[in-house]
């Protein structure tokens, strides 16, 4: 057990390039890729974006994907990046070894969906809707197109920090002995699902963003997809995961705390983790979003961690846009091309300070970046934090318990409408008022499931769901339809991400914990519970609710649902 | 003003899914957000999305709405002095 997780190849396409060099090159010339949109169709011409330079089509082509069948960006993006990581990693042949592909993403297939919601309605067989919030199908195509057909495939969905957290839960794979190789990062297409979500939320600048800038207002989506190669205890490896922690902020579904709350914790238990000081933190690439929320709040979250002495400090989003559930992994690419190529990426469009805040860096080279961290916040509070370091970290990691230690505390399922009225006992009709069928019964199952086991807050939530927020995704879907992309109830969207049941269980109890959301189809329940047990065995927490939920849907709305919450402790 | 108070309170309830709420019950000066109703910055971009559907009025940025979204009062006097339709 234990050993260096090492990262022997890493692979990334984005606005400011489809490979590593040509990122890197971008970097240096302080080019930003950000721009009028080309091809993603919208109405909202006027709103900029950080769209991948090339086509589905040519990327394809790239690929030597044939037929005619609709492809998602989300795949073909992340099977580029993917093929790069592994031939940097020079890694040919797979047989005997146990592999892994994690990957973050939110929109999964949403972007073909969408292209064909109308047509759904009229030509049953084009149901790609149940589907669409299927995000673990484009993982399973990522796999396919990068030959990697028989790896193992897990989803991550927690917004904005879902590729951190993939890395994550790669780098723990490794510690516990469960892959040999794992290839872990994200992919996120633009979509006109997010965008109009995005726009609804009033967060989306018509100017290129301005992360930490006191004038700053809102931020720009781009795209794009990242994975890293990891494998334990290589030597003279490109860089090392040496510190990681996810918590909750635990505030609000889209807002952050003031103090930056889940920010804060992620951040320190990444420095404990990685067992170093604040000041040896030599660059921090921010989540730096560029809306007035993330930056005033991280700013704050900086103030604790780091008082007057912040490190070299930018937001490479002015480069990419927010390319939001990849950005984990994009972000962790460009940390290390600043390590391996010993310069610090400046911050783009800062001017002005926010008042007691940071002067992000303009960019420095000659850097000796021994240490960096990395960044990574989603809505419903899914915060992330990574340390990424150039030698080979020593330190042993923490021994495992047996599997037998763990047990089953408490179990409720709730699959009836009749007992929703239950939900009334723990809140109020003010408190439920936007909330499905689905939100209530998982809400439900999880304050019935910790009644029976007589816990106050559980120590971590980990959440699975094949399908998602299926009702309200399809209610957006049909407001962007006969709307036309203009008054978007921001409601119907803020509750649409994956991870709104398990960041909704965070806030209602108050759980700042370790929080992650698995959608990988009929596996999605496995990676949960296999979750749960490694948190308990590892002693990171003595009571884990994972709470699965499903729906289905007729004429768009709930037809019938599932939501079941079960208490693991430990002895 | 009586008849844009309905209408808006209305519109209120239902955009804000405030279900098991009656025009009468909600008064129109107490303050929306913290303590009076208790309403969100969610329910501060859905009201301005009434301003725009039913009185063509556009905010461009949220934080406009924070001193038009103090009542129901003060809504209604907004909406009386810049309303487009």
């Amino acid at each position: 057990m234990g050993g260096a997780i090492s990262i022997t190849g890493m692979g990334v396409i984005c606005a400011i390039g489809n490979d590593s060099q040509s990122v890197l090159d971008s970097l240096k010339r302080k080019e930003s890729g950000i721009g009028p949109m080309k091809y993603l169709q919208s109405v909202h011409t006027d709103i900029p974006v950080g769209e991948v330079k090339l086509s589905t089509g040519q990327m394809r082509q790239m690929l030597g994907i044939t037929g005619d069948n609709p492809v998602s960006r989300t795949s073909v993006m992340g099977a580029i990046a993917v093929r790069e990581a592994l031939s940097q990693a020079g890694i040919k042949n797979l047989e005997g070894k146990r592999v892994a592909l994690i990957s973050g993403t939110t929109v999964g297939v949403m972007d073909v969906t969408e292209q064909y919601f109308e047509r759904m309605k009229t030509e049953p067989e084009l149901q790609y809707l149940p589907h669409s919030n299927e995000c673990g199908r484009s993982t399973h195509e990522i796999a396919e197109y990068s030959g990697l057909g028989n790896a193992r495939c897990c989803t991550i969905c927690t917004a904005c920090s879902s590729a951190l957290n993939a890395i994550m839960l790669g780098a723990d794979m490794l510690k516990n002995d469960e892959a040999d190789i794992v290839i872990a990062g994200g992919s996120e297409p633009l979509s006109r699902y997010h965008l109009n979500g995005f726009n609804s939320l009033m967060i989306l600048d018509r100017q290129r963003c301005r992360p930490f800038d006191e004038t700053r207002a809102g931020l720009n989506l781009g795209e794009g997809a990242a994975f890293v190669v990891l494998e334990k205890d290589v030597p003279d490896a490109l860089a090392y995961v040496s510190g990681y922690a996810n918590r909750c902020d635990a505030f609000h579904q889209t807002a952050t705390s003031k103090d930056g709350d889940g920010a804060y914790l992620a951040m320190s238990g990444a420095l404990a983790m990685a067992g170093i000081r604040p000041e040896d933190i030599k660059y921090i690439n921010a989540h730096g979003t560029g809306t007035p929320d993330n930056d005033a709040s991280e700013t704050a979250a900086f103030r604790r961690v780091f008082g007057d002495r912040l490190p070299d400090m930018s937001s490479t989003k002015s480069y990419t846009g927010h390319t939001t559930s990849a950005s984990g992994s994009v972000e962790a690419v460009i940390c290390i091309l600043a390590m391996l190529n010993d310069f610090v990426p400046a911050s783009l469009g800062w001017s002005k300070m926010i008042p007691g805040g940071y002067v992000p860096t303009m960019g420095r080279s000659g850097a000796d970046l021994d240490y960096v961290m990395c960044n990574s916040f989603g809505f419903g509070g899914n915060d992330s934090s990574m340390i990424l370091s150039k030698n080979r970290p020593s330190g042993e990691d923490a021994p495992i318990m047996d599997e037998s230690c763990v047990r089953v505390a408490a179990r409720k399922v709730i699959s009836d409408d009749a007992e929703l009225a239950l939900l009334k006992e723990y809140l109020s009709p003010m408190e439920t008022r936007r909330m499905g069928k689905i939100m209530k019964a998982s809400l439900l199952s999880a304050f019935e499931a910790m009644k029976e086991a007589g816990l106050e807050k559980p120590d971590a939530i980990v959440a699975a769901t094949s399908k998602g927020m299926l009702e309200l995704s399809n209610m957006f879907l049909e407001e962007i339809a006969q709307n036309k992309e203009e008054l978007l109830k921001p409601t119907l969207f803020m509750q649409s991400t994956h991870n709104t049941i398990g960041s909704a269980i965070a806030i209602r109890t108050g759980c700042h914990g370790y929080n992650i959301t698995y959608s990988q189809g009929d596996d999605s329940y496995y990676w949960a519970e296999r979750d749960a047990r490694m948190l308990l065995r590892k002693g990171e927490a003595k009571a884990v609710l994972v709470c699965s939920f499903d729906e289905n849907l007729l004429d768009g709305r709930t037809k019938d649902f599932k939501a079941e919450s079960i208490i693991y402790t430990i002895d | 003003m009586e008849e844009l108070i309905l209408n808006l309170k209305e519109q209120i309830i239902d955009a804000l899914n405030l279900e098991e709420m009656t025009p009468d019950q909600i008064d129109n000066d107490a303050p929306l957000f913290g303590e009076g109703l208790g309403l969100d910055s969610i329910d501060a971009l859905e009201l301005i999305v009434i301003l725009d559907k039913f009185y063509g009025i556009k905010l461009a940025n949220p934080a406009e709405g924070k001193a038009v979204f103090k009542s129901i009062n003060s809504i209604a006097d907004y909406i009386k002095k810049n309303r487009t339709k």
